[in-house]
């Protein structure tokens, strides 16, 4: 399956709209302006999904905000974010040092809730953009390595052949954190997001 | 100055509403699911309820839904990270008087609270965060 120019550009466009919107929430929530790389956009076939996330993303452990979205549009949408950085996030929200190499139950759930707000705002303005709805499913926190935390993406339980797979670079400015949103997307859900890109134009 | 119910399942969005909300006198109290909202609604008889909708056990627009029927003069403000404008409409036809979005600004909070708790004897009105 390969997109074609007119889809890569449209679906590019939509995505720099969206992540924006979740930037945007970022810089609101930590006061710092936040740097978005260009999104990478690549379909592959699921049995490859691993291989292609695991290309983008950091390999050591991570902390990983895993949202299961539904409806019209249905996949996975991963913020994730090094210990180093989840850390120093906590810190800049909630003016408390984090102490130690493991991230406590109180800093989990303040990742917890910044997880909620990126994802949402950025699948949120797909839904709005495309004039569908999206629900969404009470995001949860992994502590573990990548490798793990993949395997417990719904999308590659269900039988289909492709899946898209989105990954942008963050940078909070004078701060530490970094990260990487991630949405992956069935066939199904892709097919019907490249007819509404269509719509749009 | 009003009670008001903050209903998340984060303690983070809480603290903020709080922090947002006590500066200005408002009397808050606080439930991390909808089961607990409820129980503390009928206790309480808050004001004004501040109510998330992605929640582990009812779903916000249920708890709406449910607040409303065995009250309908509740008045809910729906307060989410979910921006769709489809999701502000559902609100709405639920019964919610406002809605406000993450990441919380004071101002905003302050605003749909305002326009959301009863003038002297009126009634409130559903309308747009």
């Amino acid at each position: 399956m390969i997109l074609s120019e007119a889809q890569k550009d449209g679906l590019t466009e939509l995505l720099n709209i969206a992540f924006s919107r979740t930037a945007a929430s970022l810089s609101e929530l930590t006061g710092h302006r936040v740097l978005l790389s260009k999104p990478e956009v690549e379909v592959c076939p699921v049995d490859r999904l691993q291989e292609v996330l695991g290309g983008v993303l950091p390999s050591e452990e991570v902390a990983t905000v895993h949202q299961i979205f539904g409806g019209p549009l249905a996949g996975d949408a991963l913020l994730v974010l090094d210990m180093g950085g989840a850390a120093t996030l906590v810190e800049l929200l909630t003016g408390e040092a984090v102490h130690g190499p493991v991230l406590g139950a109180s800093a989990g759930e303040v990742l917890v809730e910044v997880g909620n707000i990126l994802l949402n705002s950025c699948l949120g303005m797909f839904g709005n953009l495309l004039q569908v709805h999206v629900t969404f499913s009470v995001p949860r926190l992994h502590l573990e390595s990548m490798a793990s935390m993949l395997d417990s993406l719904i999308i590659g339980q269900e039988e289909i052949r492709y899946a898209l797979v989105v990954a942008t670079r963050f940078v909070v400015s004078e701060s530490a954190v970094g990260g990487y949103l991630v949405i992956v997307l069935g066939v199904t859900s892709l097919d019907r997001l490249l007819q509404g890109i269509a719509r749009l134009g | 100055m009003a009670k008001i119910l903050l209903v998340d399942d984060s303690a983070l969005a809480r603290r903020i509403l709080r922090r947002c909300l006590e500066p200005e006198g408002h009397q808050i109290i606080e439930a991390q699911d909808g089961i607990s909202a409820l129980e503390a609604y009928f206790l309480e008889k808050p004001d004004l309820v501040l109510l998330d909708l992605t929640m582990e056990g009812m779903h916000g627009l249920d708890v709406l839904r449910e607040m409303r029927r065995l009250d309908p003069s509740a008045r809910v403000v729906v307060a989410t990270a979910d921006i769709q404008e489809s999701t502000q409409r559902m609100a709405q036809e639920a019964g919610a008087c406002g809605f406000v979005v993450k990441p919380f600004v004071q101002k905003q909070v302050l605003e749909v609270v305002g326009r959301a708790l009863p003038a002297v004897g009126g009634p409130a009105t559903a309308e747009e965060g």
